[in-house]
């Protein structure tokens, strides 16, 4: 019975997405808007698999997305590489670093391999700017402007760039089609089960010879794949790339669209994407109060609904029942022990 | 490089391992005894700087011996406040630990914003605590450097006294120690939380006071602070108190030579491939013992 409601809601939301150009193909600010929710959807979706699932506290999701994207501009720009190959190395670049990150800091618990991760999405920049214009005779990341005039993908003379609106977000559907479909699928398969156990249940996993580090490693790859591929999408899709997605407003909002909709709780990371994507363009006219507007909103909702979106039901059934069987408030902690 | 300056930058790297000592510390004693990783620390370093600019600078010209007290005092209450406002709340939920990372973050996103907004983004400069430097024969050291030193001794030193001696020290050890045990002989845990934060916060306004007169003052100033204080954390061994000290001031020496060397914005990186390295050898950081 649940099942079928959620392939109900799953196929619903995915018609709708498939329709939406319909709609607004005539205005380029939403379709732009819409493309930007799916690249987020597919980062937050991967994010999610390793904090949420895994759980692995690797914040250095955005620095592979960056990777990613300066992996597959820079082999376009400087060596005429087709973007079909630019991605897919882009992501296994990531994979690897993912991997290599991850054998040091799985040696440290929760939240100090949090620190660590956290330093090297800040650590970074430094390195873009140093590799920046003069540093080495035939490649440059552009330094602190960033890589520009990066050759949009193109299938069949078809280009997929920032001003092929429709075009482009049907290719961006088509990714987050594949990848969508593929971390569920990880989640579904033996690994996600692996995660899920040594979350939730860490001696049992430990008792019935799960290999914890082996499959924490995996989720690095995994999602650090994730991570670049997309990254290397979007960095074809604007055109440009440079070191300002690795500032803190971008960590935080990236982080909280893995919140928002619930940690380790499936579509969640899709839903919070579009979520927050959105609600940052609505806030673009307060200019610098923006950042402070955000920040307030994101403490508020992680104050009051720490479960995410996708808690919102079980928070709601469980107070419905708490009041229809005893007639006083619900308690809050209901939502927590659903999941 | 001769012996005077190889000398000058000596006492410039121990007073770099104070601050990050500072910093480190704070840290440390609020995730012992609340389980917060505190990343609105930066936050509150940088705002640190801000209320010594405008005592000292922008509107009155209050010297030193009164600006520190009521820095510190601000500092102090703004933590129990922060402790109170934004982090009690979050308690009452299972895996708040996660929850509390991005509250922090947020308030770290709000204070510097409100830092850009209110105090634009050009930097600013404070000034030295004295001017001038001490002459030993043929050597110089900055009177700066020097008060910094004697300052952050003595701080860690009451520290210390505070945690060992007095009835709230004792309190505190023993919620980060066991914190059912705590509740059980009646310790009033909520109150001892909100002290944490507040000496945790009040460490950062120190910091700031003691380091910006050598850098600038700028919105995001307190960022590198605070990630090489989780550095100097997991480079010493968690929770060691020992290896933090000791790491503080290794890694403030490596500061002082990469900056001579290579360049300051290369401190950072090189701190954490060290780190990396260290960590893939010796698991438990250089000093650890879990």
């Amino acid at each position: 019975m649940v099942n079928i409601t959620k392939a109900l809601f799953a196929s619903g939301g995915l018609l709708l997405l498939a329709i939406l150009p319909v709609f607004f193909h005539s205005d380029p600010y939403i379709m732009g808007v819409l493309t930007l929710c799916l690249i987020w959807s597919m980062v937050a979706a991967s994010w999610d698999l390793i904090v949420g699932y895994a759980s692995v506290f690797a914040f250095a999701h955005l620095a592979f997305f960056v990777i990613g994207g300066y992996t597959s501009a820079t082999l376009a720009v400087y060596a005429g590489v087709s973007p079909w190959i630019g991605m897919p190395v882009g992501g296994i670049v990531c994979a690897s670093l993912g991997f290599l990150i991850g054998i040091p800091c799985l040696r440290l618990s929760g939240m100090y391999m949090g620190m660590v991760t956290f330093s090297i999405q800040f650590v970074l920049p430094t390195v873009i700017v140093w590799a920046g214009p003069g540093r080495f005779l035939n490649f440059s990341t552009g330094g602190s402007f960033g890589l520009h005039r990066i050759p949009p993908i193109e299938i069949l003379g078809q280009a997929f760039s920032k001003a092929e609106l429709v075009p482009s977000y049907y290719l961006a559907f088509a990714f987050f089609l594949v990848f969508i479909v593929g971390i569920y699928g990880v989640i579904r398969s033996r690994i996600g089960l692996a995660f899920v156990t040594i979350r939730d249940a860490e001696n049992l996993a430990k008792s019935i010879g799960v290999d914890e580090r082996k499959y924490k490693l995996m989720a690095f790859a995994i999602s650090a794949f994730v991570a670049g591929a997309v990254g290397g999408f979007y960095a074809h899709y604007y055109g440009t790339i440079s070191p300002a997605l690795l500032s803190l407003d971008a960590f935080l909002l990236a982080f909280m669209m893995v919140l928002l909709g619930g940690l380790g709780v499936f579509p969640g990371a899709v839903l919070g994407a579009f979520s927050v994507t959105i609600l940052n363009e609505l806030l673009r006219p307060a200019l610098l109060w923006r950042y402070i507007i955000l920040g307030v909103i994101v403490i508020v909702t992680m104050i009051t609904v720490p479960e995410g979106l996708m808690g919102i039901p079980a928070l709601v059934r469980g107070r419905l029942s708490a009041l229809r069987s005893t007639g006083l408030i619900g308690r809050r902690g209901d939502a927590a022990q659903d999941r | 490089m001769n012996l005077e300056s190889f000398a000058n930058m000596f006492v410039a790297g121990i007073t770099l391992g104070a601050i990050y000592l500072l910093m480190a510390i704070g840290l440390t004693l609020v995730f012992g005894i609340t389980k917060v990783l505190n990343y609105a620390q930066g936050s509150f370093f940088t705002w640190g700087g801000y209320l010594t600019w405008i005592l000292t600078t922008k509107y009155v010209q209050w010297g030193y011996p009164v600006v520190i007290p009521i820095v510190m005092l601000v500092a102090f209450c703004a933590g129990i406040l922060f402790e109170r406002v934004i982090v009690r709340p979050l308690r009452r939920f299972s895996g708040w630990e996660t929850t509390a990372i991005i509250v922090t973050l947020g308030c770290a996103l709000v204070l510097d914003n409100l830092a850009l907004v209110l105090f634009d983004p050009l930097s600013k400069t404070i000034p030295n605590l004295m001017e001038g430097a001490f002459r030993f024969g043929g050597l110089s050291i900055a009177k700066h450097n020097a008060i910094m030193i004697v300052i952050t001794i003595a701080v860690l030193v009451l520290l210390w006294l505070f945690l060992e001696k007095t009835r709230v020290g004792m309190g505190l050890r023993a919620v980060s120690q066991d914190i059912t045990g705590a509740r059980i002989v009646g310790l009033p845990v909520d109150r001892l939380y909100g002290y944490s934060f507040g000496i945790c916060t009040a460490l950062a306004a120190l910091a700031a006071i003691l380091l910006i007169p050598r850098t600038l003052l700028y919105p995001l100033v307190g960022w590198t602070t605070l990630l090489k204080a989780f550095v100097v954390i997991v480079l010493g061994g968690l929770g060691n108190i020992k290896g933090t000290l000791i790491a503080a001031f290794m890694l403030g020496q490596a500061e002082i030579f990469i900056t001579y060397y290579v360049g300051g914005m290369w401190a950072l990186p090189i701190f954490l491939v060290l780190l990396v390295a260290t960590l893939a050898i010796s698991p438990k950081g250089l000093f650890g013992r879990w």
